[in-house]
């Protein structure tokens, strides 16, 4: 049997939910996934102010907090939290070490997924990039302002790096069910054409990559089991996977939360699309055929996952700049709320007249700013806040349209205010996703080994 | 008069543009019912502007599930939506607000 724990499911996740795993010895291994298809572009920015830098901020909580006490323990530590500079993250944590007087430790980078810089090259190769929603070819779409390029790499480099003795491998982008995937190959020897094994290992890496999700987080199933307080300190999940491939899903012992047949289906379903068809790069999923038992407290039995060949390609997805963003929000109140939110509307269009605001949507929160058409709106409400969302090609107009807007300040709606940390606020970059797929025979993930 | 809420429970999320919301049944007899009566046309309609494109239920006998594809349903996606919620998670909450029967 071997017992992966799950300790972040994006950026910004409490990774130091694995130091219960660790320290309570509940696990032989800790995943932390920090990538979300916006994620790899804000690291860009960060890479582009700092060369040394380009990986998430929680990998130095990891080589700080917990890579010594799993170290200690003989406990690998996987996570794709290097994002576009695994090798910096590599050195930092190495350095880390050192100083925390750690010796006979290996770190392993694994870089390759990253495209950028090949595009004009792969494109002369023959590759298309064509856009998956739209068919568009990469090189004929009028914006170019690519900021990244990365492809989905599977499970088999990290597999390489645990086999050669690594204690922390630090990745770029990697599926996220196959970070997890990694270890259970590198334990068991799984063939990589064993599909149904290797989709019993995907399924049990989807149900653990979002971390609280599957242990009462964001839970419907959940919410009226929990006390309130709860949330804020979820034991985070493990899996306890058997080598022919069934798997216990539970959480950290002697921690809150809870683990149901009924929060796994929660999980299983989340981001799912064809759920016969969950494809990755290492294998083809099937959601349909698996069954779930009760195993006792916070435990459940998942079996009967069965799995078809990888797809021929990899997915490479991109991100390029498409403009700015910004945030307004103002409350209005009783009396003749609708006439007061017309007068509104009004000023705020003639003061940005002939600035290029490409787009403008108002939102009424409260009222139907989440589900539109579907609410009712009421006609007498006390009162009504206002989001006003816009949009330009670059964030100098937005300045001036905030600025127009408040010179109206004492000219405004009676009774109007406006929230001032909106007003404070600066534009956001509005990012394009552009998904497409490239041949395997373009890719070739690299392993760097550094040792302390 | 019950809500889908009374039969089912379930959990929104995105992938680019696209949104999925699984409609988890409560009971086998439930699965049976909404099953039969909860189509991907009737969640389409249900949706109205919020979802621009076509909506496609799948099926999961083995979990007493459907799970439900909303094209278009996130005013292009998390990265570039200016809506209030743009990664859809409160879009199953307000589907299983649909009135089953009176």
């Amino acid at each position: 049997m071997l017992r992966i724990g799950s300790a972040q499911g994006f950026y910004g996740d409490d990774v130091t939910r694995a130091l219960p795993m660790i320290e309570g010895g509940h696990v032989d291994v800790v995943c932390f996934e920090a990538l979300s298809e916006l994620t790899l572009a804000i690291l860009r920015k960060d890479m582009l102010a700092n060369p040394a830098r380009g990986y998430t901020f929680d990998v130095s909580i990891i080589a700080r907090e917990i890579l010594p006490k799993a170290f200690a323990r003989k406990i690998p530590l996987i996570t794709n939290g290097g994002g576009l500079n695994p090798t910096a993250a590599a050195q930092m944590i190495r350095d880390t070490a050192a100083k925390a007087g750690l010796t006979g430790l290996k770190v392993a980078a694994v870089t390759g997924d990253d495209m950028l810089a090949r595009l004009p090259e792969l494109q002369a190769a023959g590759e298309a990039f064509a856009n998956m929603d739209t068919g568009e070819a990469l090189a004929d779409t009028a914006n170019q302002a690519f900021v990244t390029a990365n492809v989905y790499l599977g499970a088999a480099p990290i597999v390489e790096a645990l086999q050669n003795g690594a204690d922390i491998v630090i990745t770029g982008r990697v599926a996220d069910p196959c970070l997890y995937l990694a270890p259970m190959i590198a334990k068991f020897g799984w063939a990589w054409d064993d599909w149904n094994r290797l989709a019993a290992g995907i399924i049990a890496g989807h149900l653990l990559e979002c971390t609280g999700q599957v242990v009462g987080g964001n839970s419907l199933a959940a919410m009226n089991l929990l006390d309130p307080a709860d949330l804020a300190h979820l034991g985070y999940p493990i899996a306890h996977i058997n080598e022919e491939g069934s798997f216990v899903l539970t959480k950290t012992p002697g921690t809150a939360g809870c683990v149901s047949v009924e929060t796994v289906k929660e999980q299983l379903l989340y981001e799912i699309h064809d759920p016969a068809r969950y494809l990755t790069p290492d294998v083809t999923a099937n959601f349909t055929t698996l069954k779930l038992t009760p195993d006792g407290e916070n435990r459940v039995h998942v079996s009967g996952v069965t799995g078809q060949p990888r797809p021929e390609k990899l997915k490479v997805s991109m991100g390029r700049m498409e403009g700015y963003m910004r945030e307004l929000i103002f409350t209005l109140g009783y009396p003749a709320v609708w006439r007061k939110y017309e007068l509104l509307q009004g000023m705020i269009a003639e003061s940005w007249k002939g600035l290029p605001i490409d787009r403008v949507v108002y939102h009424r929160l409260g009222i139907d700013s989440l589900f539109g058409s579907i609410s009712e709106t009421p006609d007498y409400p006390d009162e009504l806040v206002v989001r006003v969302m816009f949009t330009a090609a670059d964030p100098d107009t937005l300045k001036t349209a905030v600025r127009r807007v408040m010179a109206n300040g004492l000219s405004c709606p009676p009774g109007m205010s406006v929230s001032g940390s909106t007003v404070g606020g600066d534009p956001r970059v509005i990012l394009g996703l552009w998904s497409s797929l490239i041949g395997r025979e373009h890719v070739q993930p690299q392993i760097t080994y550094m040792e302390v | 008069m019950r809500r889908l809420y009374d039969l089912a429970y379930g959990r929104s999320g995105d992938k680019g543009n696209i949104a999925n919301v699984s409609v988890i049944a409560r009971t086998p007899d439930d699965y049976a019912e909404i099953k039969a009566k909860l189509t991907a046309e009737r969640v389409k309609a249900f949706y109205g502007d919020l979802v621009a494109g076509e909506v496609i239920r799948y099926d999961l006998d083995n979990i007493e599930a459907l799970n439900f594809v909303l094209h278009g349903a996130l005013d292009g996606g998390a990265t570039r939506s200016l809506r209030i919620d743009p990664l859809g998670k409160s879009l199953a909450g307000i589907l299983l607000s649909m009135e089953w029967d009176s």
